[in-house]
């Protein structure tokens, strides 16, 4: 009896420090969701004042972005997610109208530092202001974006994360007219 | 005799065995965020946090963690320790939080952090593993803080601390040495501040 209990006792062991690790853990997330998920639309919301400079509101619904200035409908915006070399690449894109690409920018990413981490450079995003959706695609593949060297897969998650959820928004637009 | 061993195990940490210059542990995140002191404040409050909390909860249970599974607790504890900092951080300080990026959920596997937990405070008493991880903390601050400044003196010919421009240097603000900026600079620097104050005397070889 007495050696069986030392035989388990390592593994009750562990299994209290990770419930408690885990407790810990949600309270922590139930006090700072909140304040985050501020911050990150805070972000959006400068992401896209940047993207549309004349914006002055948007209105958000169905996943989709709308973007207004003054007097006019200057274009849409939404979020895609892509599966990057180290986790899920953040991405919000514009677009100027249902064909045409107003810009991208990368709102959150894990990739390697060095590497797949210049997708978040302006040499990169910068590609795909002005495009039409279907030519984005990598050049290898057809289309009119240049890989960033040594990270041809973070390069692939965004353009591929782009145009599929650009391709999915845009139906769901013309369905709404 | 008790706040004497508390002090020794206090300032131990800051010079003659300061982490990054005498241990030369933890160097990947070190070199990584130090390009900006703003950042290295960021990523010693982030470590400091960690530590002390690693070495007070592992000091504390010491006696009764089986020894077999030591490592993967030690690992879970620290790595509760980080989310939670990770957490506040995305929350409170966001610009921070972008800027050190994913260096701060590495901090999970800083050798520090792990090293101080199995070296010290798994052997030794509360308040000695509390003395050693602000020693120790306070030892890698004063490291990245050099480390930082000359980086960022030198890499962009002006210093700014909390988004405050403190000031920008004559000659080198126009024409600033990037490469200090840069990984490879961040090495140079390391090698030669190692050299100096070993030449100094300041650290000693064993």
């Amino acid at each position: 009896m007495k050696t069986t209990l030392k035989k388990i006792f390592p593994v009750i062991f562990v299994t209290v420090v990770v419930f408690m690790a885990v407790a810990l853990l949600s309270w922590t997330n139930s006090i700072t969701r909140d304040k985050i998920e501020f911050q990150e639309e805070q972000q959006i919301q400068s992401m896209l004042g940047e993207m549309f400079p004349d914006m002055s509101r948007y209105a958000f619904e169905d996943d989709i972005y709308t973007i207004y200035s003054d007097e006019a409908q200057l274009g849409y915006a939404f979020l895609a997610l892509g599966k990057g070399y180290g986790g899920s690449i953040n991405i919000l894109v514009g677009l100027e109208n249902e064909t045409t690409i107003k810009g991208i920018s990368i709102i959150s990413q894990t990739e390697t530092p060095g590497l797949g981490a210049r997708i978040s450079a302006s040499s990169f995003v910068g590609e795909f202001a002005g495009l039409s959706i279907s030519d984005v695609a990598l050049r290898q593949d057809g289309g009119q974006i240049d890989a960033i060297t040594g990270a041809t897969i973070s390069s692939g998650a965004v353009v591929d994360a782009v145009k599929a959820t650009a391709v999915e928004r845009v139906k769901s637009l013309q369905e709404k007219e | 005799m008790k706040t004497t061993s508390f002090w020794k195990e206090f300032t131990k940490g800051i010079v003659i065995s300061n982490p990054l210059f005498v241990l030369v542990l933890g160097l990947c995140p070190a070199l990584a965020v130090s390009t900006s002191v703003d950042n290295a404040l960021g990523m010693s409050i982030g470590v400091t946090f960690v530590l002390l909390g690693s070495n007070i909860i592992i000091s504390a249970i010491r006696k009764i963690i089986p020894n077999m599974v030591r490592i993967p607790i030690f690992i879970v504890i620290i790595a509760t320790f980080v989310t939670i900092v990770n957490l506040v951080f995305h929350a409170y300080v966001p610009s921070l939080y972008e800027s050190l990026g994913i260096y701060l959920p590495l901090i999970v596997v800083n050798c520090i952090i792990l090293g101080r937990a199995e070296a010290f405070a798994s052997k030794n008493p509360l308040l000695h593993s509390i003395a050693d991880a602000l020693g120790i903390s306070i030892g890698f601050m004063l490291a990245l803080l050099i480390i930082s400044f000359l980086r960022e003196t030198l890499g962009t010919g002006s210093l700014s601390i909390f988004g405050a421009r403190l000031f920008t240097l004559p000659i080198l603000g126009e024409h600033p040495m990037a490469i200090f900026v840069l990984p490879p600079g961040a090495f140079l620097l390391m090698g030669l501040l190692l050299a100096l104050l070993r030449r100094l005397g300041v650290i000693k070889s064993e």
